[in-house]
């Protein structure tokens, strides 16, 4: 690889631009809700005391409320604190709406999260409004084709990035543009820490290195940066911070899985049987769903303790029903040395495979079983997920294995189609 | 239990939903619940999901005082109220 050390801020136009939902969640139960505008409002995974805080609305951050924090505290730290359980489908369908309107200045959108877009505009005929001039009418489309209340940052740069970067300089409601205009003055008023990505331990290995702040950072030498991170990532930094591309990559689903944190404690593989078979059946429908097999089972279990014990083993035969998923699953589940009550419990597959045809075998009709499994799968379709099910999953209770958003992905979203 | 004072209830309800063609907007116009008859005056949210093959559409709506989430099922075209709250915290 040749590196360019001589490499100035990009001198082109920024075509690129980020767009972030403001307190995604909470915003749009604001949105829903008037009633619930301009009050102190936070969704939650649970609403239990202990329930985890994953979207404070921006009055309820104003307040000192943080995402991750515990209910409790966040009720401690703000009385009046309105607690809402998460409606997935709402925020799924806003994401949808979000992407219907983008989709009409760029082909080249790429949505990094439930609430995160990257639009790249290069070349498309909607640039001769100007970078500015588009986040602008963005901003307008979405108050008045999705809702009033519903705000978004809007950054403009020459790399994703920048432009991420630039849409953080003022939250909410903000538009920013970082180019080789300006960015001496913006990166003159950031910590380090404001960067994504340099969090506790890179601004270690920064300060190591002599680097205090974002100019510091600008300015090194790239043997400095070498110096400090060790690999190539001194170098993608280098590039980062001067506006060049390097993080236009697209993901790869490598992976289905499912999770569920417990309720209450439970301990032996007979106890969490029930929970398992529910999220192995709603991971395999969705395998089945996009086409794939998979050639390894993955089982990870996190304690109360806050210990955690994981393991994942692969197969010479793809797998496709998830009665047999369960039961390489289960087997994983004794193999856990531990027998401590149980926090959290995920089952993922990998290895997938996208073949319509499986191996046959001697003494085994696999077709047979294979019509059974998409007879069953379009049963579920017709009527709604889980209305046919192994008997064991009545054991679990009814509210187990609840729909979820992902966060830090849409993959989730590809399965989901929507008529409007 | 901390929370808003939200009433889960998922009862059938009478709405009356409207359609202006020439904004091409449909909105519920009133509901009658508990044997009283509430106006909306504030549609905040409107989206859909499915159930099998079922399309359910929700209405995010207001009264002046009162907020409901309102379900129609487009199979059998019936109304279900699921949701009512004060937006008040309890």
């Amino acid at each position: 690889m040749v590196y360019q050390t001589n490499l100035c801020f990009n001198p082109e136009s920024p075509t690129v631009m980020h767009i972030d939902l403001n307190s995604c969640f909470a915003t749009v139960e604001q949105q829903a809700n008037p009633h619930l505008r301009g009050k102190p409002v936070a969704v939650v995974a649970y609403t239990s005391p202990g329930g985890c805080i994953l979207a404070p609305s921006v009055e309820a951050k104003r307040l000192g409320v943080g995402v991750g924090m515990r209910v409790r505290d966040g009720k401690q730290i703000c009385p009046g604190l309105i607690i809402l359980p998460t409606d997935p489908w709402k925020y799924r369908s806003v994401h949808l709406s979000l992407r219907r309107i983008l989709s009409d200045y760029t082909n080249n959108l790429t949505p990094k999260s439930i609430d995160e877009f990257v639009l790249n505009l290069k070349g498309y005929p909607s640039m001769s409004k100007g970078m500015m001039g588009i986040g602008k009418e963005i901003k307008e489309r979405i108050r008045q084709e999705v809702g009033e209340w519903i705000t978004v940052s809007v950054g403009i740069s020459s790399n994703y990035f920048l432009a991420k970067l630039a849409s953080s300089l003022h939250k909410p409601d903000g538009l920013d543009e970082i180019s080789k205009n300006n960015y001496n003055n913006i990166y003159r008023r950031l910590n380090l820490s404001d960067l994504s990505g340099i969090k506790f331990r890179n601004t270690t290995r920064l300060n190591s290195v002599g680097i205090f702040s974002v100019l510091d950072f600008y300015n090194a030498p790239l043997w400095k940066l070498k110096a400090a991170f060790k690999s190539i990532t001194g170098y993608y930094w280098y590039l980062r911070l001067r506006g060049w591309e390097i993080d236009d990559f697209e993901s790869v689903r490598k992976s289905y899985g499912n999770s569920y944190a417990l309720p209450k404690a439970l301990i032996t593989p007979e106890e969490l049987s029930p929970i398992l078979t529910k999220l192995v059946e709603k991971m395999g429908f969705r395998l089945r769903q996009a086409g794939y097999r998979a050639k390894g089972v993955h089982l990870g279990v996190s304690y109360r303790d806050w210990s955690f014990w994981h393991k994942g083993v692969s197969f010479p035969r793809a797998l496709y029903d998830s009665r047999e998923i369960y039961k390489k699953a289960f087997r994983l589940m004794y193999m856990s040395p531990y027998k401590k009550p149980v926090r959290e419990l995920a089952v993922s597959t990998f290895g997938l495979l996208k073949s319509k045809n499986s191996q046959l075998e001697l003494f085994y009709n696999v077709e047979k079983n294979e019509n059974l499994v998409e007879a069953c799968d379009e049963i579920n379709e017709r009527w709604g997920n889980y209305t046919l099910t192994p008997a064991k999953m009545f054991l679990s209770d009814k509210s187990y294995v609840p729909d979820r958003i992902a966060f830090g992905g849409v993959k989730e979203l590809e399965e989901f189609t929507i008529t409007k | 239990m901390f929370g808003i004072m939200i009433q889960k209830i998922n009862v059938p309800v009478s709405v009356s939903l409207s359609y202006n063609s020439k904004k091409r907007r449909v909105f519920p116009k009133w509901v009658v619940w508990n044997g009283r008859f509430y106006p909306i005056i504030k549609v905040g949210l409107h989206h859909s999901y499915k159930k099998g093959r079922v399309l359910f559409h929700v209405f995010s709506v207001a009264s002046k005082t009162l907020f409901f989430r309102l379900i129609l099922n487009t199979e059998t075209l019936h109304w279900k109220l699921e949701e009512i709250s004060d937006g008040l915290p309890d």
